[in-house]
Protein backbone atom coordinates (compact mmCIF):
# COMPACT_ATOMS: atom_id res chain seq x y z
CA UNK A 1 0.00 0.00 0.00
CA UNK A 2 1.62 3.21 -1.15
CA UNK A 3 -0.15 6.45 -0.43
CA UNK A 4 0.81 9.82 -1.96
CA UNK A 5 4.12 11.08 -0.70
CA UNK A 6 2.66 13.87 1.39
CA UNK A 7 0.29 11.51 3.14
CA UNK A 8 3.07 9.00 3.52
CA UNK A 9 5.28 11.45 5.35
CA UNK A 10 2.33 12.47 7.45
CA UNK A 11 1.45 8.88 8.32
CA UNK A 12 5.03 8.15 9.22
CA UNK A 13 5.16 11.02 11.70
CA UNK A 14 1.73 10.23 13.03
CA UNK A 15 2.63 6.60 13.53
CA UNK A 16 5.48 7.62 15.77
CA UNK A 17 3.48 10.20 17.61
CA UNK A 18 0.29 8.24 18.12
CA UNK A 19 1.64 4.70 18.47
CA UNK A 20 -1.49 2.57 19.02
CA UNK A 21 -3.85 5.51 18.97
CA UNK A 22 -7.03 5.11 17.03
CA UNK A 23 -9.62 7.25 15.34
CA UNK A 24 -13.00 6.10 16.59
CA UNK A 25 -16.16 6.45 14.50
CA UNK A 26 -19.57 6.37 16.18
CA UNK A 27 -22.49 6.39 13.76
CA UNK A 28 -25.67 4.33 13.65
CA UNK A 29 -25.64 4.27 9.86
CA UNK A 30 -23.67 1.39 8.42
CA UNK A 31 -22.97 3.04 5.06
CA UNK A 32 -21.62 6.11 6.82
CA UNK A 33 -19.39 4.01 9.06
CA UNK A 34 -17.81 2.12 6.19
CA UNK A 35 -17.37 5.30 4.12
CA UNK A 36 -15.55 7.02 6.99
CA UNK A 37 -13.40 3.97 7.71
CA UNK A 38 -12.51 3.69 4.03
CA UNK A 39 -11.59 7.36 3.91
CA UNK A 40 -9.31 7.12 6.94
CA UNK A 41 -7.71 3.97 5.58
CA UNK A 42 -6.87 5.75 2.34
CA UNK A 43 -4.80 8.30 4.25
CA UNK A 44 -3.25 5.58 6.36
CA UNK A 45 -5.11 6.19 9.60
CA UNK A 46 -6.23 3.21 11.64
CA UNK A 47 -9.83 3.47 12.78
CA UNK A 48 -12.48 1.54 14.54
CA UNK A 49 -16.22 1.95 14.03
CA UNK A 50 -18.99 1.65 16.60
CA UNK A 51 -22.73 1.38 16.01
CA UNK A 52 -23.70 3.38 19.07
CA UNK A 53 -22.32 5.58 21.82
CA UNK A 54 -23.03 2.80 24.30
CA UNK A 55 -20.99 0.32 22.30
CA UNK A 56 -18.07 2.74 22.20
CA UNK A 57 -18.22 3.30 25.97
CA UNK A 58 -18.41 -0.44 26.60
CA UNK A 59 -15.43 -1.18 24.34
CA UNK A 60 -12.94 0.33 26.78
CA UNK A 61 -11.15 1.93 23.82
CA UNK A 62 -11.53 5.50 25.09
CA UNK A 63 -7.94 5.68 26.27
CA UNK A 64 -6.56 4.64 22.89
CA UNK A 65 -8.83 7.01 21.02
CA UNK A 66 -6.95 10.04 19.75
CA UNK A 67 -9.87 11.43 17.79
CA UNK A 68 -13.58 10.72 17.79
CA UNK A 69 -15.86 11.21 14.78
CA UNK A 70 -19.46 11.02 15.96
CA UNK A 71 -22.95 11.41 14.59
CA UNK A 72 -25.28 13.47 16.78
CA UNK A 73 -28.70 11.94 16.37
CA UNK A 74 -28.60 8.26 17.11
CA UNK A 75 -31.03 5.91 18.78
CA UNK A 76 -30.05 5.55 22.42
CA UNK A 77 -27.36 7.93 23.59
CA UNK A 78 -26.83 10.95 21.33
CA UNK A 79 -23.46 12.25 20.22
CA UNK A 80 -23.77 15.25 22.52
CA UNK A 81 -24.60 13.02 25.49
CA UNK A 82 -21.59 10.88 24.68
CA UNK A 83 -19.42 14.00 24.67
CA UNK A 84 -20.83 15.09 28.04
CA UNK A 85 -20.24 11.66 29.51
CA UNK A 86 -16.63 11.56 28.29
CA UNK A 87 -16.08 15.06 29.68
CA UNK A 88 -17.52 13.97 33.03
CA UNK A 89 -15.07 11.07 33.08
CA UNK A 90 -12.24 13.52 32.31
CA UNK A 91 -11.66 11.67 29.11
CA UNK A 92 -11.22 14.58 26.74
CA UNK A 93 -11.10 13.10 23.28
CA UNK A 94 -10.96 15.67 20.45
CA UNK A 95 -14.38 15.18 18.88
CA UNK A 96 -15.63 15.96 15.39
CA UNK A 97 -19.39 15.90 14.92
CA UNK A 98 -21.02 15.08 11.64
CA UNK A 99 -24.74 15.57 11.42
CA UNK A 100 -27.51 15.99 8.92
CA UNK A 101 -29.74 17.89 11.35
CA UNK A 102 -27.21 20.38 12.64
CA UNK A 103 -28.59 23.72 13.72
CA UNK A 104 -26.71 26.69 15.14
CA UNK A 105 -27.81 25.99 18.69
CA UNK A 106 -26.59 22.42 18.56
CA UNK A 107 -23.36 23.53 16.94
CA UNK A 108 -22.71 26.07 19.70
CA UNK A 109 -23.47 23.49 22.37
CA UNK A 110 -21.05 21.02 20.82
CA UNK A 111 -18.26 23.55 20.36
CA UNK A 112 -18.68 24.93 23.88
CA UNK A 113 -18.35 21.41 25.24
CA UNK A 114 -15.03 21.16 23.44
CA UNK A 115 -15.80 19.73 20.02
CA UNK A 116 -13.06 20.52 17.50
CA UNK A 117 -15.34 20.59 14.47
CA UNK A 118 -19.01 20.43 13.60
CA UNK A 119 -19.75 19.36 10.03
CA UNK A 120 -23.04 19.12 8.14
CA UNK A 121 -23.75 16.20 5.85
CA UNK A 122 -22.80 15.95 3.07
CA UNK A 123 -19.42 17.21 4.22
CA UNK A 124 -16.16 17.99 2.48
CA UNK A 125 -13.83 15.10 3.32
CA UNK A 126 -10.74 17.33 3.02
CA UNK A 127 -12.13 19.54 5.79
CA UNK A 128 -12.84 16.48 7.87
CA UNK A 129 -9.35 15.05 7.30
CA UNK A 130 -7.80 18.40 8.18
CA UNK A 131 -9.69 18.36 11.47
CA UNK A 132 -8.67 14.78 12.19
CA UNK A 133 -5.03 15.68 11.54
CA UNK A 134 -5.26 18.76 13.71
CA UNK A 135 -6.86 16.74 16.49
CA UNK A 136 -4.17 14.07 16.31
CA UNK A 137 -1.40 16.66 16.34
CA UNK A 138 -2.88 18.49 19.30
CA UNK A 139 -3.31 15.27 21.11
CA UNK A 140 0.26 14.22 20.48
CA UNK A 141 1.64 17.41 22.01
CA UNK B 1 -90.32 13.35 -7.29
CA UNK B 2 -87.65 14.58 -9.67
CA UNK B 3 -88.14 11.70 -12.05
CA UNK B 4 -91.74 12.48 -12.82
CA UNK B 5 -92.64 15.17 -15.33
CA UNK B 6 -94.45 18.34 -14.38
CA UNK B 7 -97.47 17.29 -16.41
CA UNK B 8 -97.49 13.90 -14.68
CA UNK B 9 -97.48 15.48 -11.23
CA UNK B 10 -100.34 17.84 -12.10
CA UNK B 11 -102.24 14.90 -13.59
CA UNK B 12 -101.85 13.00 -10.30
CA UNK B 13 -103.27 16.03 -8.47
CA UNK B 14 -106.23 16.19 -10.87
CA UNK B 15 -106.91 12.44 -10.57
CA UNK B 16 -106.72 12.63 -6.77
CA UNK B 17 -109.31 15.41 -6.70
CA UNK B 18 -111.55 13.45 -9.14
CA UNK B 19 -111.39 10.34 -6.98
CA UNK B 20 -112.04 12.41 -3.87
CA UNK B 21 -115.12 13.93 -5.47
CA UNK B 22 -116.38 10.50 -6.54
CA UNK B 23 -115.95 9.10 -3.05
CA UNK B 24 -117.21 12.21 -1.24
CA UNK B 25 -120.43 12.53 -3.25
CA UNK B 26 -122.27 9.42 -1.99
CA UNK B 27 -121.06 9.68 1.63
CA UNK B 28 -121.28 13.47 1.84
CA UNK B 29 -117.86 13.94 3.43
CA UNK B 30 -116.16 16.49 1.22
CA UNK B 31 -113.72 17.92 3.82
CA UNK B 32 -111.98 14.64 4.65
CA UNK B 33 -111.86 13.38 1.07
CA UNK B 34 -110.54 16.58 -0.47
CA UNK B 35 -108.01 16.97 2.38
CA UNK B 36 -106.78 13.47 1.57
CA UNK B 37 -106.50 14.42 -2.09
CA UNK B 38 -104.54 17.58 -1.25
CA UNK B 39 -102.24 15.59 1.07
CA UNK B 40 -101.49 12.99 -1.60
CA UNK B 41 -100.94 15.64 -4.27
CA UNK B 42 -98.57 17.66 -2.06
CA UNK B 43 -96.70 14.58 -0.92
CA UNK B 44 -96.04 13.23 -4.40
CA UNK B 45 -96.28 16.35 -6.52
CA UNK B 46 -94.74 19.07 -4.39
CA UNK B 47 -95.81 22.64 -3.89
CA UNK B 48 -97.26 23.37 -7.36
CA UNK B 49 -99.51 20.32 -7.67
CA UNK B 50 -100.46 20.76 -3.99
CA UNK B 51 -101.75 24.29 -4.58
CA UNK B 52 -103.36 23.15 -7.83
CA UNK B 53 -105.22 20.40 -5.94
CA UNK B 54 -106.37 22.95 -3.36
CA UNK B 55 -107.79 25.10 -6.16
CA UNK B 56 -109.55 22.13 -7.77
CA UNK B 57 -110.87 20.90 -4.42
CA UNK B 58 -112.16 24.35 -3.53
CA UNK B 59 -113.98 24.63 -6.85
CA UNK B 60 -115.47 21.17 -6.46
CA UNK B 61 -116.32 21.74 -2.82
CA UNK B 62 -117.98 25.02 -3.65
CA UNK B 63 -119.82 23.87 -6.75
CA UNK B 64 -120.92 20.38 -5.80
CA UNK B 65 -121.42 20.63 -2.08
CA UNK B 66 -122.03 24.19 -1.01
CA UNK B 67 -124.22 25.27 -3.97
CA UNK B 68 -125.85 21.99 -5.01
CA UNK B 69 -126.57 20.42 -1.66
CA UNK B 70 -127.59 23.62 0.02
CA UNK B 71 -128.63 25.88 -2.81
CA UNK B 72 -130.19 28.35 -0.51
CA UNK B 73 -127.86 27.88 2.35
CA UNK B 74 -127.37 31.01 4.25
CA UNK B 75 -126.03 29.77 7.54
CA UNK B 76 -122.51 30.97 8.06
CA UNK B 77 -121.59 27.50 9.41
CA UNK B 78 -121.49 26.18 5.85
CA UNK B 79 -118.98 28.79 4.77
CA UNK B 80 -117.07 28.31 7.98
CA UNK B 81 -116.75 24.61 7.11
CA UNK B 82 -115.33 25.64 3.76
CA UNK B 83 -112.90 28.08 5.34
CA UNK B 84 -111.63 25.48 7.81
CA UNK B 85 -111.15 23.05 4.94
CA UNK B 86 -109.19 25.64 2.98
CA UNK B 87 -106.94 26.48 5.94
CA UNK B 88 -106.24 22.80 6.64
CA UNK B 89 -105.46 22.15 2.99
CA UNK B 90 -103.08 25.10 2.80
CA UNK B 91 -101.37 24.01 6.02
CA UNK B 92 -100.86 20.49 4.71
CA UNK B 93 -99.38 21.71 1.45
CA UNK B 94 -97.10 24.05 3.36
CA UNK B 95 -95.94 21.30 5.72
CA UNK B 96 -95.29 18.91 2.85
CA UNK B 97 -93.22 21.53 1.08
CA UNK B 98 -91.26 22.15 4.30
CA UNK B 99 -90.63 18.42 4.71
CA UNK B 100 -89.43 18.17 1.11
CA UNK B 101 -86.97 21.06 1.58
CA UNK B 102 -85.60 19.61 4.82
CA UNK B 103 -85.05 16.27 3.13
CA UNK B 104 -83.35 17.90 0.18
CA UNK B 105 -80.92 19.85 2.34
CA UNK B 106 -80.21 16.75 4.41
CA UNK B 107 -79.36 14.83 1.27
CA UNK B 108 -77.09 17.64 0.15
CA UNK B 109 -75.39 17.66 3.57
CA UNK B 110 -74.88 13.91 3.49
CA UNK B 111 -73.40 14.09 0.03
CA UNK B 112 -71.06 16.88 1.15
CA UNK B 113 -70.04 14.86 4.20
CA UNK B 114 -69.22 11.83 2.08
CA UNK B 115 -67.14 14.00 -0.22
CA UNK B 116 -65.41 15.67 2.73
CA UNK B 117 -64.45 12.45 4.43
CA UNK B 118 -63.00 11.01 1.26
CA UNK B 119 -61.06 14.25 0.71
CA UNK B 120 -59.90 14.10 4.28
CA UNK B 121 -58.63 10.57 3.88
CA UNK B 122 -56.40 11.80 1.11
CA UNK B 123 -55.39 14.96 2.91
CA UNK B 124 -54.46 12.97 5.99
CA UNK B 125 -52.20 10.79 3.88
CA UNK B 126 -50.61 13.78 2.20
CA UNK B 127 -50.18 15.60 5.53
CA UNK B 128 -48.39 12.66 7.03
CA UNK B 129 -46.23 12.65 3.93
CA UNK B 130 -45.56 16.35 4.41
CA UNK B 131 -44.38 15.69 7.93
CA UNK B 132 -42.21 12.94 6.55
CA UNK B 133 -40.56 15.02 3.86
CA UNK B 134 -37.93 16.40 6.22
CA UNK B 135 -36.92 12.97 7.43
CA UNK B 136 -36.97 11.60 3.91
CA UNK B 137 -34.58 14.36 2.88
CA UNK B 138 -32.30 13.32 5.71
CA UNK B 139 -32.66 9.67 4.82
CA UNK B 140 -31.54 10.38 1.25
CA UNK B 141 -28.79 12.75 2.36
CA UNK B 142 -27.19 9.98 4.38
CA UNK B 143 -26.25 7.62 1.51
CA UNK B 144 -25.38 10.59 -0.69
CA UNK B 145 -22.89 11.87 1.89
CA UNK B 146 -21.46 8.38 2.21
CA UNK B 147 -21.10 7.99 -1.54
CA UNK B 148 -19.31 11.35 -1.92
CA UNK B 149 -16.83 10.29 0.74
CA UNK B 150 -16.38 6.91 -0.92
CA UNK B 151 -15.87 8.51 -4.34
CA UNK B 152 -13.16 10.78 -2.98
CA UNK B 153 -11.56 7.84 -1.21
CA UNK B 154 -11.59 5.93 -4.48
CA UNK B 155 -9.89 8.85 -6.27
CA UNK B 156 -7.32 9.07 -3.51
CA UNK B 157 -6.36 5.41 -3.95
CA UNK B 158 -6.12 5.89 -7.71
CA UNK B 159 -4.08 9.08 -7.42
CA UNK B 160 -1.31 7.39 -5.48
CA UNK B 161 2.07 6.96 -7.17
CA UNK B 162 1.25 3.30 -7.39
CA UNK B 163 -2.55 3.18 -7.47
CA UNK B 164 -4.12 0.63 -5.16
CA UNK B 165 -6.77 -0.91 -7.39
CA UNK B 166 -8.09 -3.32 -4.80
CA UNK B 167 -8.90 -0.52 -2.37
CA UNK B 168 -10.26 1.67 -5.14
CA UNK B 169 -12.52 -1.18 -6.22
CA UNK B 170 -13.76 -1.64 -2.63
CA UNK B 171 -14.57 2.08 -2.43
CA UNK B 172 -16.40 1.93 -5.77
CA UNK B 173 -18.42 -1.02 -4.52
CA UNK B 174 -19.43 1.03 -1.50
CA UNK B 175 -20.59 3.82 -3.82
CA UNK B 176 -22.83 1.35 -5.63
CA UNK B 177 -24.26 0.26 -2.30
CA UNK B 178 -24.86 3.86 -1.19
CA UNK B 179 -26.56 4.86 -4.40
CA UNK B 180 -28.66 1.71 -4.44
CA UNK B 181 -30.00 2.67 -1.06
CA UNK B 182 -30.68 6.26 -2.14
CA UNK B 183 -32.55 4.96 -5.19
CA UNK B 184 -34.52 2.51 -3.02
CA UNK B 185 -35.63 5.28 -0.71
CA UNK B 186 -36.78 7.42 -3.60
CA UNK B 187 -38.62 4.48 -5.13
CA UNK B 188 -40.49 3.88 -1.88
CA UNK B 189 -41.48 7.52 -1.61
CA UNK B 190 -42.86 7.44 -5.12
CA UNK B 191 -44.90 4.39 -4.24
CA UNK B 192 -46.30 6.11 -1.19
CA UNK B 193 -47.43 9.08 -3.23
CA UNK B 194 -48.97 6.99 -5.98
CA UNK B 195 -52.66 7.53 -6.28
CA UNK B 196 -55.16 5.28 -7.88
CA UNK B 197 -57.09 2.06 -7.64
CA UNK B 198 -55.85 -0.47 -5.09
CA UNK B 199 -53.43 -2.90 -6.62
CA UNK B 200 -53.69 -6.42 -5.33
CA UNK B 201 -50.57 -8.53 -5.43
CA UNK B 202 -48.74 -11.03 -3.25
CA UNK B 203 -47.00 -8.97 -0.58
CA UNK B 204 -44.24 -9.97 1.80
CA UNK B 205 -45.39 -8.18 4.94
CA UNK B 206 -41.97 -8.48 6.60
CA UNK B 207 -40.49 -6.62 3.65
CA UNK B 208 -43.10 -3.85 4.01
CA UNK B 209 -42.31 -3.60 7.75
CA UNK B 210 -38.60 -3.29 7.04
CA UNK B 211 -39.19 -0.63 4.40
CA UNK B 212 -41.25 1.44 6.80
CA UNK B 213 -38.64 1.01 9.52
CA UNK B 214 -36.02 2.44 7.17
CA UNK B 215 -38.30 5.32 6.22
CA UNK B 216 -39.29 6.17 9.77
CA UNK B 217 -35.95 5.60 11.42
CA UNK B 218 -34.95 9.22 11.16
CA UNK B 219 -38.39 10.24 12.40
CA UNK B 220 -37.62 8.25 15.56
CA UNK B 221 -33.94 9.11 15.92
CA UNK B 222 -34.34 12.76 17.01
CA UNK B 223 -36.33 11.56 20.01
CA UNK B 224 -33.86 8.79 20.78
CA UNK B 225 -36.44 6.13 20.12
CA UNK B 226 -34.99 2.76 19.26
CA UNK B 227 -36.89 0.78 16.67
CA UNK B 228 -36.87 -3.00 17.04
CA UNK B 229 -38.31 -5.65 14.78
CA UNK B 230 -39.17 -9.21 15.73
CA UNK B 231 -40.10 -10.76 12.41
CA UNK B 232 -40.96 -14.43 12.09
CA UNK B 233 -39.08 -16.08 9.25
CA UNK B 234 -40.78 -17.75 6.29
CA UNK B 235 -44.14 -16.07 6.73
CA UNK B 236 -46.59 -16.72 3.92
CA UNK B 237 -47.31 -13.73 1.69
CA UNK B 238 -50.65 -11.96 1.77
CA UNK B 239 -52.77 -10.83 -1.15
CA UNK B 240 -53.08 -7.10 -0.78
CA UNK B 241 -52.29 -3.56 -1.76
CA UNK B 242 -48.69 -2.91 -0.85
CA UNK B 243 -49.09 0.86 -0.63
CA UNK B 244 -52.15 0.61 1.61
CA UNK B 245 -50.34 -1.80 3.93
CA UNK B 246 -47.43 0.63 4.06
CA UNK B 247 -49.93 3.31 5.00
CA UNK B 248 -51.34 1.23 7.87
CA UNK B 249 -47.86 0.56 9.23
CA UNK B 250 -46.85 4.18 8.80
CA UNK B 251 -49.93 5.37 10.69
CA UNK B 252 -49.38 2.95 13.57
CA UNK B 253 -45.65 3.66 13.77
CA UNK B 254 -46.12 7.44 13.58
CA UNK B 255 -48.71 7.22 16.37
CA UNK B 256 -46.23 5.27 18.47
CA UNK B 257 -43.44 7.75 17.82
CA UNK B 258 -45.74 10.68 18.67
CA UNK B 259 -46.73 8.91 21.90
CA UNK B 260 -43.11 8.62 23.02
CA UNK B 261 -41.66 12.04 22.29
CA UNK B 262 -42.37 13.30 25.80
CA UNK B 263 -41.97 10.22 28.00
CA UNK B 264 -39.04 9.66 30.31
CA UNK B 265 -37.28 6.34 30.37
CA UNK B 266 -37.17 3.70 27.69
CA UNK B 267 -38.45 4.75 24.30
CA UNK B 268 -38.87 1.66 22.28
CA UNK B 269 -40.94 0.94 19.20
CA UNK B 270 -41.33 -2.76 18.48
CA UNK B 271 -42.85 -4.26 15.38
CA UNK B 272 -43.57 -7.95 15.61
CA UNK B 273 -44.85 -10.32 12.95
CA UNK B 274 -45.93 -13.91 13.40
CA UNK B 275 -48.28 -16.56 12.15
CA UNK B 276 -51.46 -16.78 14.22
CA UNK B 277 -54.56 -18.95 14.19
CA UNK B 278 -56.18 -20.04 10.93
CA UNK B 279 -53.01 -19.17 9.07
CA UNK B 280 -53.62 -15.51 9.74
CA UNK B 281 -50.67 -13.20 9.86
CA UNK B 282 -50.53 -11.17 13.06
CA UNK B 283 -48.58 -7.90 13.11
CA UNK B 284 -48.24 -5.87 16.27
CA UNK B 285 -46.86 -2.37 16.73
CA UNK B 286 -46.03 -1.63 20.38
CA UNK B 287 -44.50 1.38 22.09
CA UNK B 288 -43.51 2.54 25.54
CA UNK B 289 -45.32 5.85 25.17
CA UNK B 290 -48.09 7.59 27.07
CA UNK B 291 -50.58 4.81 26.34
CA UNK B 292 -54.19 5.09 25.27
CA UNK B 293 -56.53 7.62 26.83
CA UNK B 294 -58.36 5.99 29.73
CA UNK B 295 -62.07 5.30 29.21
CA UNK B 296 -61.73 6.35 25.62
CA UNK B 297 -60.08 3.27 24.25
CA UNK B 298 -63.19 2.44 22.24
CA UNK B 299 -63.28 5.91 20.69
CA UNK B 300 -59.84 5.88 19.15
CA UNK B 301 -61.15 4.27 15.99
CA UNK B 302 -63.87 6.89 15.54
CA UNK B 303 -63.45 9.41 12.77
CA UNK B 304 -62.11 12.78 13.96
CA UNK B 305 -61.15 11.42 17.39
CA UNK B 306 -57.62 12.54 18.18
CA UNK B 307 -55.40 13.09 21.18
CA UNK B 308 -52.80 15.00 19.20
CA UNK B 309 -52.85 18.80 18.91
CA UNK B 310 -52.65 18.63 15.13
CA UNK B 311 -54.12 15.21 14.49
CA UNK B 312 -56.87 14.72 11.94
CA UNK B 313 -58.42 11.85 13.85
CA UNK B 314 -58.52 9.83 10.65
CA UNK B 315 -55.36 7.70 10.89
CA UNK B 316 -56.70 4.76 12.88
CA UNK B 317 -60.07 4.98 11.19
CA UNK B 318 -58.48 4.71 7.75
CA UNK B 319 -56.04 2.03 8.91
CA UNK B 320 -58.89 -0.08 10.23
CA UNK B 321 -60.87 0.21 7.00
CA UNK B 322 -57.78 -0.75 4.99
CA UNK B 323 -57.13 -3.82 7.15
CA UNK B 324 -60.79 -4.80 6.96
CA UNK B 325 -60.78 -4.43 3.18
CA UNK B 326 -57.99 -7.00 3.23
CA UNK B 327 -60.17 -9.39 5.24
CA UNK B 328 -58.33 -8.75 8.50
CA UNK B 329 -58.98 -7.01 11.80
CA UNK B 330 -57.24 -4.13 13.59
CA UNK B 331 -57.57 -3.52 17.31
CA UNK B 332 -55.84 -1.99 20.31
CA UNK B 333 -54.33 -4.79 22.38
CA UNK B 334 -53.60 -4.74 26.08
CA UNK B 335 -50.09 -3.72 26.84
CA UNK B 336 -49.02 -5.34 30.07
CA UNK B 337 -46.38 -2.85 31.20
CA UNK B 338 -46.95 0.54 29.62
CA UNK B 339 -47.50 2.28 26.33
CA UNK B 340 -49.86 1.12 23.65
CA UNK B 341 -49.97 -1.86 21.40
CA UNK B 342 -51.93 -2.27 18.20
CA UNK B 343 -52.42 -5.52 16.39
CA UNK B 344 -53.82 -6.43 13.06
CA UNK B 345 -54.38 -9.66 11.22
CA UNK B 346 -54.23 -10.40 7.53
CA UNK B 347 -55.43 -13.65 5.97
CA UNK B 348 -52.72 -15.48 4.05
CA UNK B 349 -55.12 -17.63 2.07
CA UNK B 350 -57.64 -16.36 -0.40
CA UNK B 351 -60.94 -16.80 1.38
CA UNK B 352 -63.82 -18.18 -0.62
CA UNK B 353 -66.86 -16.30 0.53
CA UNK B 354 -70.04 -18.28 0.42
Amino acid sequence: MIAPSLTERYVATMAIQTKEKLVAIVDDDELMRSALQGMLKSVGLPSQAFESAEEFLKSGQQQQTACLIADIRMPGMSGLELQAKLNAEHCRIPTIFITAHGDTKMRMQALRAGAVEFLAKPFDDEVLLESVRAALENWAQ
Amino acid sequence: MKGRSKLGRYSVATICCGVALAVAWPIDAPSSCFLLAVTVSSLFGGLGPGLFSIALSSLAFNYFFLRRTFPLATEPATYLRFAVFLAAALLITGLMELKRRVEESRNRAEEALRQASSDLARVSRVTTMGELTASVAHEVKQPIAASITNAKTCLRWLAADKPNLEEARAAARRIVEDQTRAAEIIKRIRELFKKGAPQREWVDVNEVIQEMVVLLRSEAAPYFISVRTELAADLPHVMGDRVQLQQVLMNLMMNSIDAMTDVNGTRELTINSQLGENEQLVVSVSDTGVGLPAQQADKIFDAFFTTKPHGTGMGLRISRSIVESHGGRLWAADNSSRGASFQFTLPTKLEVHE
